[in-house]
């Protein structure tokens, strides 16, 4: 598909500049897609909420906010529409105004707004570096930074060097982009803000917010750096421990949309790793396609999931105003349509075959055994550069992607469970009395309907999925061609089969067996408390940082005032001096007559009428003794001046 | 003989101003203070339309008022520089009174106020016209004087303590400020102090003394910097929120403040020149003092909580990125901190003017009584919210595009000549863009919590005291008066965020010229 570019000029200074490429056609579709279901969904979601019209106005408006990111064509676009995007989500957080929501919505913003400044800095530091933030343009100026070398002028590496800033802005892009796309360590508020947020909302919280955050790492990694491999094995391992680190929470997570708020983090990981590994691929010469498509058909995949999952929760909070899995068991009985969607998201999501998801995975899994591969083959021919990491470590990073498939498999089947197959020890009852009318008939086709795409695009991975991935390529700086994978071949269905049978170990070892009461068969919260980065670091240094800052300014606040007040004591203290005496004076004087109380009455009141008026004209005086110093000072040094000549 | 009408804007306030303290006061009280309402108005609103005029006409060659002795003349000339800052003003002036006069409806000693608050339009306007350092120098120290009553105005104890503060500190300022003039008098390559593009420092003369020079501008930066509130000749600012707001927001936001920051900008680039300060010492030196004051303003914000307070040493922050801005010493930096002293006018202005109307309506002073205001006063907080946003330098908004400017002319200055590698001074450069997005997060910080009250309290409705005098369902919005400037400005603000383009092609056109 040929790319439609069309600029703005003079807006915000800069001009706004937009393109239509495959890339962005296909996520401006997901998200009209995703803002009319989850639009259709929050008709009945929201109805008994007051503050409807504040809600649907910032939910439109968010829409063409990430609209205006996916379209855009250079940076600073990107950059404008991204934090309108923050700004305008901000209120879905805070919506329903509760303590946590509060907290998680203060959370969000501050991590939005952290990262937006540090965005920007880097946006500052790539302009100044490259003279454009245009995306077609960056890629080259870029490559001719990066053949610079680190030498500055004379010395082997120079911080300044052109390449060091290269990186240095690169990185503090990756902080921006990667605070809203939930990369660890900065994916603190997505386990906080979905849980809080209106389910519809979380959604395209989960769904799409996320992959604005994704675009920009594309960007800066295929697009900007494009074969750098140290920037890729960062990513690259970026990825591998947040997809580990965010299944382990899901894992841990006891309550529903936080299960699937970390999963977002882990589903974050796989993509981000895809990327890595298509700069890593790139970076050996060989053809990265498999990287690339992975990492695109896994964020359509995701997004969708993600639509489907949150809605599925949104179906149970809305009935029950409970996202506990010791309170919501048992309600999705008897409950088919909610059961098929459910099933759908997460079949898919776990990558189990013939849903779509698994498709994506296997490709993001096939480009780390072939990266493994030829390391292997590079370090055997004895020229393995310095950021290619060694085949073990890709086969470690291989079990690692395996073993996180696993987990995604035992927390989807963890919520399963409690949704589908446990009985609530009381409710149960009046949970299938709900069967009738769980759902207006207009949300549950909406829902259905979209639950369909996932089957049918992992029935015919190669015919529907390929080429949507074809669309993408252009914009991933990829330009080879597409080779047909054979998905269900024997090789590809055990990387599949591996993750689902860690997964039902995982399911029965640790969940059934450990993150449940013995005897009494509750869900127990088994992540220890303290450990949450927020908590533990990142709230305490902030009010660290602020607490000494904040002494210091407070202390140099007075600096200049002490000053003038010593000078001022000592120059015209014969006021208070005399002031003081008097006062005492007129203390001596207590006890005495009733006359001599009335006079000393009558003196304060007078020296009080006094001092006061005088403040003006001391002031005046003051203020002009200053001066003269001034005046004084400029005479004494044009006098010397003149004289010396 | 045309060129008398330049004169016209200095004169005209100062003339109505006296009048109005001369005058006679009426025995019907209400008929009086209508007339005085009608006056005031009447005289800013003619004012602006002088300026106006003046500004369509482009008057050339100047006007010389009276000549002090020898070559020291009282001159007022329009040059691009000052028709920015006229025009600035004058935008302003109209609608500033009109909130003031609604704000003030009730209060005492109105004619005094009044008096004092158009004469100092004059003064303002007079700064801004000014063709050479003496006038200019003269109309700054009349500055003080001016407004000195204006901050006195409430009577209180704290009026009275942070009046005589404000009076040391400009006056004592004054003096350093004084030494520069003299300095630049004397080195002048012309003979007298008017402001040429570029500096009228004579070379050969000053080539021996560079040093001393060097030192001189420094004082002048700080003398002319009290006005503008740099560090740490700041503290006069914050303690003056007690005047009241219409006299914070336009003179201690804008007039006074911006006067201090214009006039360093004429020192810079129209007396020293940018090209003989560029890459000294004293280029560092100033430029640490205020990327410093801008860090210093920005954090003490967090700490207040008295509202007009937080809002002043957000100014102190603000007007130190202007000074940053002039520091950088090259077109681009004269073009982004103009682009800043226009915008940030408007940002300001808008924010005070919001603390005033809740002020004027509830008597809420102090941020932690705001809680779910934002829902009472919709029209006040959604200007607020946008003033706040733009002083964080959201994109859309006014202050996006200053800061952007500000960050590109720090770059572009810091491998100008060095192929790219930064020197001594790139580090400051560099630094010094890191501090303004500091400054930005802690903007947020500050200004950010403040709306989260407003629009998400943390009590809910039913345990916040009712504000006094809330009807349910009614807003507490103040009357048109007070919301016409408020939403002009935030209009304003947002319409400078979008299409910024001709303000910054003309302030592009006056760097290139002083630079």
């Amino acid at each position: 598909m040929k790319a439609v570019s069309f600029t703005v000029p003079g807006i915000c200074g800069q001009g706004l500049h937009f393109q239509i490429n495959g890339f962005s056609l296909v996520y401006l579709c997901i998200a009209v897609l995703m803002w009319v279901v989850s639009g259709i969904f929050s008709l009945e979601y929201m109805a008994h909420y007051e503050r409807r019209k504040r809600y649907y106005w910032f939910f439109w408006v968010t829409l063409a906010a990430i609209a205006g990111v996916f379209l855009s064509a250079d940076f600073y676009t990107t950059f404008i529409f991204f934090e309108i995007m923050s700004f305008t989500s901000y209120v879905w957080v805070a919506f329903d105004e509760k303590k946590e929501s509060l907290r998680a919505a203060e959370t969000y913003l501050a991590v939005a707004v952290i990262g937006g400044m540090v965005m920007l800095m880097g946006l500052f530091l790539l302009q100044n570096l490259c003279g454009t933030l245009d995306f077609e343009r960056l890629g080259e100026a870029a490559g001719e930074i990066l053949k610079g070398g680190f030498a500055g002028t004379g010395r082997p590496i120079a911080l300044g060097s052109p390449r060091v800033q290269l990186y240095v802005s690169a990185g503090m892009l990756l902080f921006g982009f990667g605070a809203k796309a939930g990369c660890f360590p900065l994916h603190i508020w997505l386990p906080k803000a979905h849980p809080v947020a209106p389910a519809p909302a979380s959604a395209l919280l989960s769904g799409i917010l996320t992959k604005a955050g994704v675009f920009g790492i594309i960007v800066v990694s295929c697009v900007l750096l494009g074969a750098d491999a140290g920037w890729g094995m960062l990513i690259a391992s970026l990825g591998l421990v947040t997809m580990f680190l965010g299944a382990l929470l899901a894992l841990f997570s006891v309550n529903l949309k936080k299960t699937l708020a970390c999963s977002s983090v882990s589903q974050i990981g796989f993509i981000l790793t895809g990327i890595g590994m298509s700069c890593l691929l790139k970076a050996v010469g060989e053809d990265n396609g498999l990287a690339v498509r992975g990492t695109f058909l896994h964020m359509v995949n995701h997004s969708l999931f993600k639509l489907i999952l949150f809605l599925c929760a949104a179906a149970v909070f809305m009935n029950l105003h409970q996202l506990d899995f010791n309170e919501v068991r048992g309600f999705g009985r008897k409950k088919p349509a909610l059961l098929f969607c459910y099933l759908m998201g997460a079949l898919g999501i776990g990558g189990v075959p013939l849903w779509s998801g698994y498709a994506s995975k296997t490709l993001l899994h096939e480009s780390i055994v072939e990266y493994a591969h030829a390391v292997e083959k590079l370090e055997a021919a004895g020229n393995l550069g310095p950021w290619a990491g060694d085949p073990a470590f890709w086969h470690r990073a291989e079990w690692v992607f395996l073993i996180t498939g696993g987990m995604t498999v035992a927390y989807m089947a963890k919520v399963f469970v409690v949704l589908f197959v446990e009985r609530h020890p009381s409710r149960q009852k009046e949970f299938d009395a709900m069967s009738a009318g769980y759902l207006r008939p207009l949300s549950s086709i909406a829902l259905v309907a979209v639950s369909l795409i996932v089957p049918v695009l992992g029935l015919v991975p190669s015919a529907a999925m390929d080429r949507l991935a074809s669309l993408a390529g252009p914009f991933f700086r990829w330009g080879g061609h597409m080779h047909p994978v054979a998905y269900f071949s024997l090789e590809n269905l055990k990387g599949g089969a591996v993750s689902l049978t860690v997964g039902v170990f995982l399911y029965i070892l640790v969940v059934r067996a450990w993150l449940m009461g013995k005897g009494d068969p509750r869900y127990l919260d088994r992540w220890p408390g303290w450990m949450d980065l927020e908590n533990l670091i990142y709230r305490p240094l902030v009010r660290a940082f602020l607490a000494v800052s904040l002494l210091g300014c407070r202390a140099m606040d007075s600096l200049a005032d002490a000053l003038i007040l010593a000078a001022r004591k000592t120059t015209h203290s014969q006021v208070f001096l005399a002031g003081a005496m008097g006062g005492k004076r007129a203390a001596k004087k207590k006890g005495g007559s009733r006359g001599y109380r009335f006079a000393r009455v009558l003196a304060l009141a007078l020296g009080r009428l006094r001092r006061s008026g005088s403040l003006v004209e001391e002031s005046f005086s003051y203020g002009l003794m200053l001066f003269c110093i001034g005046l004084c000072l400029t005479l004494g040094y044009l006098l010397v001046a003149f004289f010396r000549g | 003989m045309s060129n008398v009408i330049l004169a016209a804007p200095v004169l005209l306030p100062l003339v109505g101003g006296a009048g109005m303290l001369a005058r006679q006061l009426g025995t019907d009280e209400k008929a009086d203070s209508r007339r005085l309402a009608w006056f005031v108005e009447g005289l800013a609103l003619a004012n602006s339309l002088v300026i106006f005029w003046i500004l369509y006409q482009k008057t050339g060659e100047g006007l010389v008022l009276f000549r002090l002795f020898g070559n020291l003349t009282v001159r007022f000339r329009l040059d691009r520089m000052g028709a920015v800052f006229a025009g600035l003003i004058a935008l302003l002036w109209p609608l500033a009174t009109l909130y003031a006069l609604e704000y003030m409806k009730h209060e005492e000693r109105k004619r005094t106020f009044f008096a004092y608050y158009t004469m100092t339009y004059g003064i303002t306007a007079g700064i801004a016209l000014s063709g050479n350092l003496v006038t200019m120098y003269l109309c700054y120290e009349m500055l003080t004087l001016v407004t000195f009553p204006l901050v006195l105005y409430p009577m209180t104890k704290e009026a009275k303590k942070a009046s005589r503060r404000y009076l040391y500190y400009s006056i004592g300022g004054a003096a350093f400020a004084f030494i520069s003039l003299v300095f630049v008098l004397s080195f002048s390559s012309t003979g007298n102090t008017d402001f040429i593009p570029g500096g009228i420092l004579d070379l050969g003369k000053a080539g021996g003394k560079r040093d001393l020079l060097l030192l001189v501008y420094i004082l002048g930066f700080f003398g002319f910097g009290v006005k503008a509130a740099l560090f740490p000749l700041h503290r006069w600012l914050p303690r003056a929120a007690v005047a009241p707001t219409p006299v914070t927001a336009l003179l201690h936001a804008v007039a006074v403040v911006k006067s201090g920051a214009f006039a360093i900008l004429r020192l810079t680039y129209f007396s020293f020149g940018a090209a003989f300060l560029r890459g000294s010492w004293a280029q560092w030196a100033v430029m640490a003092a205020a990327l410093f004051t801008i860090a210093f303003g920005s954090t003490m914000a967090v700490r207040e909580v008295h509202w007009k307070r937080r809002l002043a040493y957000s100014t102190i922050s603000n007007l130190s990125y202007i000074l940053f801005g002039a520091a950088i010493m090259t077109p681009f930096g004269m073009a982004a901190a103009l682009c800043h002293l226009v915008i940030h006018a408007f940002m300001k202005i808008c924010a005070f003017f919001c603390a005033g109307a809740v002020m004027h309506q509830t008597g809420k002073t102090y941020i932690y009584e705001l809680d779910g205001l934002g829902k009472e006063m919709p029209v006040t907080f959604g200007c607020l919210t946008v003033a706040s946003l733009s002083l964080m330098g959201m994109p859309l908004f006014g202050g996006f595009i200053s800061k952007w400017g500000l960050a590109h002319a720090a770059f572009s200055a810091m491998g100008a000549d060095r192929g790219g590698l930064p020197g001594t001074g790139g580090w400051i450069l560099c630094a010094g863009v890191a501090v303004v997005l500091y400054s930005a997060l802690m903007t947020g910080i500050y200004m950010l919590t403040v709306l989260v009250r407003a629009y998400f309290p943390k009590t809910t409705q039913a345990q916040a005291p009712q504000a006094e005098g809330a009807v349910p369902g009614k807003s507490l919005d103040p009357n048109w008066m007070m919301l016409v400037p408020l939403i002009l400005f935030a209009l304003a603000i947002l319409l400078l965020g979008i299409c910024p383009m001709p303000l910054l092609r003309v302030l592009a056109g006056i760097g290139g010229e002083a630079g």
